[in-house]
């Protein structure tokens, strides 16, 4: 419990932040977001695209995984929904931007309801297995149903248009992704802080307490899978517009286990969590090119980056999972509760 | 094809599935092992596959040692390699939850794909023949000689592992610890060293599988994908049983060769996983697998 | 002092967050190639080859005083054979240099890139991909493929069996990826137009195990030549080792992936009499004076593989188009390469392609069969020049 917050109002009370120095650092980091395109070059805005459109998606996963316990290795179609679903409208309707990202998110929620409607007889492990089925499944049917989603060559689609203004360079993206990914982390981080919310974490303690508590459990697992995908779906509609080609190999198994690490990496059931770890888990790659261009190694240094990533990758899960299973999130905690007290106690 | 239905076809169709099927009941068996033991659901048993059948390629082609020494010191050196995962990677993850441990698994899959990466490179390889090449006829119909051979041993290898469970020490403490580890640990049994064993000898099934899968269709980093067929036909045939393995590792085989030969090789994937799918909602434990009954 | 200590210091980090940004170099008379490489991952036989050839001959190209007063500069950055990471090399690359020739390492990202290119209008492009989609000048007005695209390789394939057995019986196998479906439309009708009877198409799942079932189909088909894409090993040797097996009389044949020599050798025994196209001379082809292939040979004693040649070539045109553009008085503009290149009419290649060469739309439909020779460990030509019009 913090101390100089004495709260004197209801809305005081409700305030997501609540504190002087919270909204100081808000400040900053709005300045920060804002400032951000005009100080960095394509590839960092690249890269500051690419992170938002894998906060909206991992915070979607770390709704259903990180707070309702319902493990999911089914992202990366849901994702891929999203993205075919935008990439058909946009090409065949040629709807608005908005419009199309939101019947992203609501296509793929669809998806994630009936993938989800067996959650109430397979749990835990099962579970897991058969989201890998639905992903299975739906690679299927975008290879195969060339109608709408033009096969294996997949949809190429123009750039996303708003009021004549078009969203061609990672510069402008950049005002289109942040906002929508802010949007959808603040939608998050208030709904466990309704009854929806506790309800999800009540079933992730204990699912058969839930049910006893009250809590229609049927109903809440397939509304965690609805929203979860519904993330997924807008994810993927970003991708859509941010990458321009949406193929069936677009949205591999092991982008969802990439998402489903960074929800353990940045620590499970906490927003600030997902944001992390998907900063995190998009940074390391890039990271680790620059490390070993440092490296005084051969001109063949380049040729082990593909392996050592790949070890890098399964290090950090295995490592987290061992050592900091609360993830970067309690690390962070850690240096702010140090800095809280620094003087006094180090 | 003729108007006339194609009996033959059919039936090399099938004696190909029961090929690849031994292969699943064999990789299924050590997997099961895994589980029964530990509790572990282990993703990264396509990888342990594909380790052993790297092994056996390094020591046949950078040592020049003999086909048949080449195996048996892949054998032996997976189930090292598998001992040395359990000790280092799952040992720590006691008592956390299942899920953790299986994220471990994924996690482990993937440095084990790099490091076969970093090694050998990702460029695929061939194993050097060591399996006769005449063809083998079952009546009319021609089933190539690596499945049928890899069959064989895939059959007696599953039969010498139930044999172990049967009568030898470790299997019966393997055993006794699936069915209750408190009982067991009070019995006098070394638990942990039952889960160091469980995984050594379940890696070292793998391997062979690996050397048997790689001698068929070559070996690759990537054929650790052949895990996840296998993740099916454990899930199909019950997590904890070795009878379902086996069972539904025939099954697999057979529905995928039936897929492929008569609607497309696009196909395969999907039959499997529908089965998986339709299992998962008839009978979530499996066909021969124990239905836990949860309590609070 | 404490307070101008961390004045300076805060003043270096702000000069050197500064300066890591957009650092674009003075880049005058100097003409950049960018190249997202798949050095590492599952393409990375290709990528190191493609990275060698682009690499060499532009050494050649400034060790021999540059193209009109400009230096070549070789921008690389490894791909691993991943989209996303390619698009990000791309981003990279061109926010810090003004690239003028881009190499690309996938189909993918060639699709994906290809309203970049349009937007930049600067540079042009081609790549690892022999993908027919991209043989459209309309769609993709900057790309271009150094050699002829899938749909040509078949169609070359095709005319020589038409050749050798008009209305032969032929089967395709390919891989159920996009790579492995391209040319499998568009060929049927090619074969249909040549007399040729399509017994059977057999796609393979990626990744199978084993392709017994796929052998007992191609069995029953009985085709006089089967023809293999979508593969650069893979299944390969299986289906060849299977069919000898059964005393299946039918000729294999790859297409440009699978054609290199040290690939097919790979093959060992079952590699005797395989057979397929390949748009490029092989590293130690002697048959004709080829002044280019002597300096490679000269440069690298060992043996290169095709997307070495591959990647030399390509380079050889990114450089022959800026030449062309810069000798007529033109800006370096992407329409311009691009216009240059288009007027590349029987060119030498300096024996790197065994005729002169001339972009039709955005290939060059050329190549020849080659069959392998165990005993020599080699490919040798079987046919001559293939130019399709």
């Amino acid at each position: 419990m913090r101390i100089g917050t004495a709260r004197s109002s209801y809305r005081h009370d409700e305030a997501l932040f609540d504190s002087r120095t919270q909204h100081a650092w808000l400040a900053i980091l709005a300045v920060a977001l804002i400032g951000f395109p005009f100080l960095a070059d394509e590839y960092w805005l690249y890269l500051a695209c690419l992170v938002a459109i894998n906060i909206a998606s991992t915070t979607g996963l770390n709704i259903l995984t990180g707070y309702t316990g319902l493990v999911s290795l089914g992202q990366a179609a849901f994702m891929g929904i999203g993205a075919y679903t935008v990439a058909a409208l946009e090409q065949k309707l040629g709807a608005p931007v908005l419009l199309n990202l939101l019947a992203g998110g609501f296509v793929a929620m669809l998806g994630g309801l009936v993938v989800g409607l067996p959650s109430l007889r397979v749990k835990g492990l099962y579970l897991a297995i058969a989201t890998i089925a639905a992903s299975v499944v739906l690679h299927f049917v975008f290879a195969n149903w060339h109608a709408v989603t033009g096969g294996h060559a997949g949809i190429t689609l123009v750039p996303a248009e708003i009021l004549g203004l078009s969203f061609d360079t990672s510069f402008r993206l950049y005002w289109l992704f942040v906002p929508i990914t802010i949007l959808m982390v603040a939608g998050a981080a208030n709904l466990f802080r309704t009854r929806i919310g506790r309800a999800f974490i009540a079933i992730r303690d204990r699912d058969i307490s839930a049910e006893v508590l009250g809590i229609p459990l049927l109903r809440y697992k397939l509304l965690s899978f609805g929203l979860s995908s519904f993330y997924a779906g807008v994810a993927g509609g970003m991708w859509a517009y941010f990458f321009r080609v949406v193929t069936p190999e677009s949205f591999p198994l092991i982008l969802s286990i990439f998402f489903l690490a960074a929800v353990i990496v940045g620590g499970m059931g906490t927003i600030l969590g997902a944001i992390l770890g998907a900063v995190f888990m998009t940074m390391v790659p890039e990271a680790l090119k620059l490390v070993v261009g440092w490296l005084p190694l051969s001109a063949d240094a380049t040729l082990i980056l593909s392996p050592v990533r790949t070890i890098v990758f399964g290090v950090l899960i295995v490592g987290f999972l061992v050592f900091e299973p609360l993830g970067l999130q309690e690390i962070w905690r850690r240096i702010r509760r140090f800095f809280h007290l620094w003087p006094f106690r180090a | 094809m003729s108007l006339e239905f194609d009996w033959l076809f059919l039936a090399e169709i099938m004696l190909a599935g029961l090929g690849a099927g031994g292969l699943y009941a064999l990789t299924g068996l050590a997997f099961v092992m895994i589980y029964k033991a530990t509790r572990v659901v282990n993703l990264a048993i396509g990888e342990m596959l594909m380790i052993g059948a790297y092994l056996c390629f390094g020591l046949a082609t950078a040592m020049n040692l003999p086909m048949w020494l080449a195996i048996l010191v892949a054998v032996i050196g997976s189930g090292g390699a598998g001992a040395l995962l359990e000790r280092v990677a799952i040992r720590p993850m006691l008592g956390e939850s299942p899920i953790a441990v299986f994220m471990v698994t994924v996690g482990l899959a993937s440095i084990l794909v790099g490091v076969v990466e970093l090694i050998w490179t990702s460029e695929p390889r061939r194993l050097p023949e060591f399996m006769p090449a005449t063809p083998v006829m079952i009546g009319e119909a021609f089933v190539p000689s690596k499945v049928f051979y890899g069959f064989l041993v895939a059959a007696v290898l599953i039969g010498v592992a139930l044999a172990v469970f049967r009568f030898w020490r470790g299997g019966v403490a393997l055993r006794a610890t699936a069915s209750d580890q408190q009982a067991a640990y009070s019995m006098g049994i070394d638990v942990p060293k039952v889960f160091s064993l469980s995984w050594t000898v379940a890696a070292m099934i793998a391997a062979i599988a690996g050397v048997i899968v790689g001698a068929v269709g070559g070996i690759s980093s990537t054929m650790g994908v052949f895990g996840l067929s296998v993740l099916v036909v454990v899930i199909v045939g019950g997590l904890d049983s070795v009878l379902g393995a086996l069972v539904a590792g025939l099954l697999i085989g057979v529905v995928e060769s039936l897929a492929g030969g008569f609607l497309g090789g696009e196909y395969k994937l999907l039959a499997t996983f529908l089965i998986l799918i339709v299992v998962l909602l008839v009978r979530p434990y499996g066909l021969f697998g124990t239905h836990e009954i949860e309590r609070l | 002092m404490r307070r101008t200590v961390l004045k300076s210091l805060l003043a270096t980090a702000i000069l050197s967050a500064t300066a890591g940004l957009p650092a674009a170099r003075a880049a005058d008379k100097e003409i950049v190639i960018g190249g997202s490489i798949p050095m590492s991952g599952v393409f990375a036989f290709a990528g190191i080859g493609i990275h060698a050839g682009i690499q060499d001959y532009v050494k050649m190209v400034n060790a021999a005083g540059g193209i009109a007063g400009h230096t070549l500069r070789y921008v690389p950055e490894d791909s691993a054979y991943k989209v996303d990471q390619s698009v990000a090399a791309f981003k990279k690359i061109t926010s810090q240099n003004k690239v003028n020739f881009y190499y690309g390492d996938s189909t993918a990202f060639s699709k994906t890139i290809n309203p970049e290119l349009d937007r930049a209008g600067s540079m042009i492009m081609s790549g690892a991909s022999f993908a027919t989609e991209l043989n459209d000048p309309k769609k993709y007005p900057y790309q271009f493929v150094a050699g002829p695209d899938y749909t040509q390789q078949f169609g070359i394939l095709l005319r020589y069996i038409a050749q050798q057995k008009p209305g032969a019986k032929v089967a395709f196998v390919h891989s159920d990826t996009e790579f492995g479906r391209d040319p499998i439309e568009t060929s049927r009708g090619v074969a249909k137009a040549l007399g040729l009877d399509v017994a059977i198409e057999i796609m393979t799942p990626p990744g199978a195990v084993d392709v017994s079932t796929e052998i007992a189909k191609l069995r029953r088909a009985r085709p006089d030549f089967t023809i293999f894409h979508g593969y650069i090993l893979g299944p390969i040797p299986e289906f060849i080792g299977q069919a000898r097996q059964m005393g299946l009389d039918t000729q294999f044949m790859g297409t440009f992936w699978t054609m290199d020599n040290s690939t097919v050798m790979q093959m060992g025994e079952l590699a005797e009499g395989f057979m397929g196209v390949m748009p490029y001379n092989y590293y130690y082809d002697q048959s004709a004076p080829a002044p280019m292939l002597d300096k490679i040979r000269a440069m690298r004693p060992e043996y290169q593989n095709v997307p070495y040649i591959q990647g030399f070539l390509s380079a050889m045109l990114y450089a022959e188009s800026a030449r062309r553009t810069l000798a007529a008085g033109k800006e370096m503009s992407a329409a311009n390469l691009k216009a240059a290149l288009n007027s590349i009419e029987n060119f030498d290649t300096g024996g790197l392609i065994g005729v002169p060469v001339t972009l039709r739309g955005n290939t060059i439909p050329v190549g020849r069969i080659y069959r392998a020779d165990t005993k020599a460990r080699r490919m040798v030509p079987a046919s001559d020049w293939i130019v399709l019009e």
